[in-house]
């Protein structure tokens, strides 16, 4: 905790990251205006602090008379729900495959690290787009598209770990003393294996937010019109001359929460790593 | 005498290892005919160095792999052909300790969980008699009741192989096979963990198997010793015959070798030709016969059986009790 | 016979914490010094700092530091490592423990040997190969010829220490110190291994610096020994000296330890006599004298004030106990 606290840049993007996570929960009581209605007398007004900039509508609104601010905020929430489960969802089948892939290596562990590699060598994007094609666009597809894509990570990760630790004299110790091979993976292994998963899982968050609005760009992920950072990049494309501030702040939002997230993942590796050296 | 409560005839454990994509796999035999007796309150110990099988007799002896061949009896139930649920229970009357203190602790428990480890998974004992046993452990394997919350990364070696002692004590096995307990020990620290050892043994009747590349401590410790080479016992019994009239050219080398501390107890020097050969491809008849300074021709042939002179077991067709 | 290493007064410290101090060694041209210490004794930093291997934030400060006449303390590290005649690794040597950590795993033993006389002797072309050759003959190395292609990894823990050894002798150093030689080999190796470094000390004349924490190997090889405890030398003696008569209370409680003072076996129900508590640590060192809080003599003045080295002893109250049978 204290070596996390002393990397000045992590510590930092903890609290940018933390306020990034308030907006979104307050959305409904930080925003001015519902992010889907329209104003379609304000269309493409500039942002207040620019000439013809309205109060009313502090950081502008669309092409379509959307608040943008409001916009911006629900839009903190989809990221998020977005990033954390599709973490989870990928962590948790990683986890159980990887151990479980370490601690039977003559047949299954060679047939699940096949399939992994399988998905590996798709391109995460093209992967992403082709569960989409399967699943049918939308929210909860999105989540399990970039979760599918992040799966193998997690899978190799853990079999490594897990391998590295198998050796290891205190696995033996309790072998003898009569431990099951459930009891080895969760109490004894994992663990000890936890410490790079929970850096990596810091990391794909924002990968994946950074997903979520490729696809919503491409116009696969989350659907009009609910608010989605990347989507709103992709609807403004037309407008960067007229109207910068439609295609900018979102832009920037996607780029201040991910460049908080991967500084906070570092600072985290760094504050797990030596400690891992001692133990 | 007490009843034997360890017995193992004639354990053999042969390894396949690949040699690649075109060669044929090659049988490495880690450990190629060992046998022998052990009795409550004694210490058996191992002497060999890299190559002679004695890991893989601390992985056969603890159960955690069967045999290729051969019986291995506990309380009269051959190991080598039990059922898992019979293992299971014969698990908890052998356990170990291991060499390296560092590796030896799960890192992430404190040390009152892996003392309880063992009673969680094998007894139907509540959480306060649990708690219970494992102080009364921790006490008397000479730590602190304080130390029961504490990691393992914020003890020393020396404590750490105490926790590591108390843990093979929890089930109160009947054998606790020792793997190099004290090599990785500072002299003063090792004073004290052999120390506990034997107190423990006078305490419990536990019997050890000990293995050590320290004549000293074995000579210390032992009851009887019994001294591999390439996966068998060149020659083995009382560590009083053993030690103090080796017959077998090895064992004599191997006392010669040992740098001694006071002049007049120090051996011949046996001078051994080259490096001891690998299990892949071990030399024909008397393994030792390559590096030997008696090997003659029936040595290079015949593989020589283990056969009682002087009061021990001798493997050696040469060997002859002499002054 | 002069004096080819002076040290007095050798100090290391890293970030406020003393690691060694105080240090004084004398090694004389073909003399062995053993050097016995257990783990946190600082043997391995002394020497380290000897041969300029200690990078910041670690410093290393001494009286006087002085090798075959010169003075080492008018001398950078850099200097000492490239300046006078290319002092380290040409006229001073080291052996570390573990061969396989301290070789370079992507090169040919061979290549590891030609590189220290490429660099130290400039030696190229037909000499090189026939010097290397010549070297790997030294160390006993069988098959040498074909050897040379080999990769650490190939070859077994004893050869690849005769490796080191080789890369160490090299240059014909006048000093060779070596940190724990033998402690990752097995016995009988370790007997080769020993007798080889004995055998080279005599045929060139070295001083040869031990590093160990085996009593015996010192008893047996050693002519003068010097035993350190938490960074400091406690005592220093001719090696018979010290094992009948130690005076310092460590000496003799590591003496004392040791299971062949306590001869005879379980049967018997001896104990090994043991010396209580441990080193130590960095946040724990006491006032007065570092071994006070453990030492079975220790009187008032033991936790006040720090004993200097007197007479090749540091201690208030020595006593010369007679090493007889146990």
């Amino acid at each position: 905790m204290k070596a996390f606290i002393a990397n000045r840049g992590a510590f930092i993007a903890l609290l940018v990251f933390a306020a990034v996570v308030l907006a979104a929960l307050l959305a409904p009581w930080l925003a001015p205006h519902d992010p889907v209605q329209q104003f379609r007398e304000h269309m493409l007004t500039p942002p207040v602090w620019q000439a013809g900039g309205l109060a009313q509508f502090p950081l502008g609104t669309d092409e379509l008379g959307r608040c943008l601010l409001s916009r911006l905020l629900f839009g903190a929430r989809v990221s998020l729900m977005i990033g954390v489960l599709s973490v989870l969802l990928a962590l948790l089948p990683g986890i159980v495959l990887g151990l479980v892939a370490a601690f039977h290596p003559r047949w299954v562990s060679p047939l699940v690290m096949r399939v992994m590699d399988v998905l590996l060598a798709l391109p995460g994007l093209l992967l992403a787009i082709g569960v989409i094609t399967i699943l049918g666009p939308g929210l909860i597809n999105t989540v399990i598209a970039i979760a599918v894509g992040a799966l193998p990570g997690y899978v190799r990760l853990v079999r490594g770990s897990a391998l590295a630790e198998l050796g290891r004299d205190y696995v033996t110790a309790s072998r003898l003393a009569g431990a099951g091979t459930l009891r080895l993976m969760f109490d004894t292994v994992l663990p000890n294996c936890l410490a790079p998963v929970i850096v990596s899982a810091t990391l794909s968050f924002s990968s994946a937010i950074l997903e979520t609005a490729a696809l919503g760009f491409l116009g696969l992920g989350v659907q009009a019109p609910q608010p989605e950072w990347g989507s709103m990049l992709s609807a403004a494309r037309d407008y960067i001359e007229r109207a910068p501030w439609v295609v900018t702040l979102p832009g920037l939002s996607i780029l201040v929460t991910v460049l908080a997230v991967n500084l906070m993942g570092d600072g985290l590796r760094d504050a797990l790593d030596p400690k891992l050296r001692q133990a | 005498m007490s009843e034997p409560v360890m017995h193992a005839q004639d354990l053999v454990r042969h390894y396949r290892v690949r040699q690649g994509l075109f060669a044929p796999a090659a049988t490495v035999k880690a450990l190629d005919g060992v046998s022998f007796t052990l009795r409550a309150r004694r210490t058996l110990a191992v002497v060999g160095e890299s190559g002679c099988g004695k890991s893989t007799l601390a992985r056969q002896l603890t159960l955690i792999e069967p045999p290729t061949s051969g019986a291995l009896r506990l309380d009269g139930v051959d190991a080598a052909v039990a059922d898992k649920p019979t293992l299971r229970q014969l698990r908890q009357r052998v356990q170990m300790v291991f060499q390296n203190p560092y590796a030896s602790l799960n890192p992430r428990k404190t040390i009152a969980a892996a003392l309880a480890e063992p009673l969680v998974i094998n007894t139907a004992l509540s959480a306060r008699e649990r708690q219970q046993r494992v102080l009364q452990m921790i006490e008397r394997v000479g730590l602190r009741p304080e130390h029961a919350g504490r990691y393992p990364h914020m003890f020393s070696g020396g404590q750490r192989q105490r926790v590591a002692v108390a843990r093979a004590m929890m089930l109160q096995p009947a054998v606790v096979v020792a793997d190099e307990p004290t090599s990785a020990l500072d002299v003063s620290i090792q004073a004290q963990v052999l120390n506990l050892f034997m107190d423990l043994q006078e305490a419990t009747g536990t019997a050890y198997v000990f293995i050590s590349h320290n004549l000293a401590v074995v000579e210390h410790v032992a009851h009887d010793v019994m001294v591999m080479y390439l996966g068998r016992a060149v020659e083995q019994g009382p560590k009083t015959q053993v030690l103090g009239s080796p017959l077998h050219p090895y064992t004599r080398a191997l006392l010669g070798a040992v740098p001694v501390l006071k002049k007049a107890d120090r051996r011949p020097r046996i001078p051994l030709v080259g490096e001891t050969p690998s299990p892949l491809a071990p030399p024909s008849g008397c393994a030792f016969h390559t590096r030997c300074p008696l090997a003659v021709a029936r040595c290079k042939a015949e593989v020589p059986m283990l056969r009682e002179l002087g009061g021990r077991q001798v493997a050696c067709h040469l060997a002859e009790v002499g002054p | 016979m002069s004096a080819l290493l002076e040290v007095r007064n050798l100090r290391v410290r890293f970030n406020g914490f003393t690691a060694v101090d105080g240090v004084d060694l004398d090694v004389a041209a073909g003399e062995l010094l053993g050097i016995v210490g257990e783990s946190g004794s600082g043997k391995s930093v002394s020497m380290m700092a000897l041969m300029g291997l200690i990078d910041a934030p670690g410093i290393v400060t001494a009286d006087a530091l002085r090798f075959d006449g010169q003075d080492l303390l008018t001398m950078s590290a850099a200097q000492r490592r490239r300046g006078l005649g290319k002092f380290v690794g040409k006229d001073v040597a080291m052996v570390f423990q573990d061969a396989l950590n301290s070789l370079n795993p992507s090169h040919t033993v061979g290549n590891q040997v030609r590189e220290v006389l490429r660099v130290h002797l400039g030696l190229r072309g037909a000499a090189l190969e026939t010097r290397v050759l010549e070297l790997f003959e030294r160390v006993e190395i069988p098959a040498a010829k074909t050897r040379l292609g080999a990769y650490p990894h190939e070859m077994s823990g004893g050869m690849n220490q005769r490796v080191m050894i080789a890369m160490a002798i090299a240059c014909e150093p006048r000093l060779l110190i070596a940190d724990e030689p033998t402690t990752a080999l097995d016995v009988t190796i370790q007997a080769q291994v020993m007798d080889l470094l004995l055998r080279l000390q005599r045929e060139q004349g070295m001083g040869l610096v031990l590093i160990t924490h085996d009593l015996a190997v010192v008893a047996t090889m050693a002519q003068r020994v010097a035993v350190m405890y938490a960074g400091q030398v406690v005592e220093t003696a001719s090696t018979d000296t010290l094992f009948e008569q130690p005076r310092h209370p460590y000496t003799q409680a590591l003496l004392a330890a040791l299971p062949e003072h306590n001869r005879g076996g379980p049967e018997e129900g001896r104990r090994l006599s043991a010396l209580p508590g441990i080193v130590p640590g960095r946040n724990d060192r006491p006032a007065g004298c570092l071994l006070a809080p453990r030492c079975s003599h220790v009187q008032p003045r033991c936790q006040a004030e720090r004993p200097e080295l007197v007479g090749g002893v540091r201690c208030f109250f020595p006593q010369a106990i007679k090493q007889g049978p146990a």
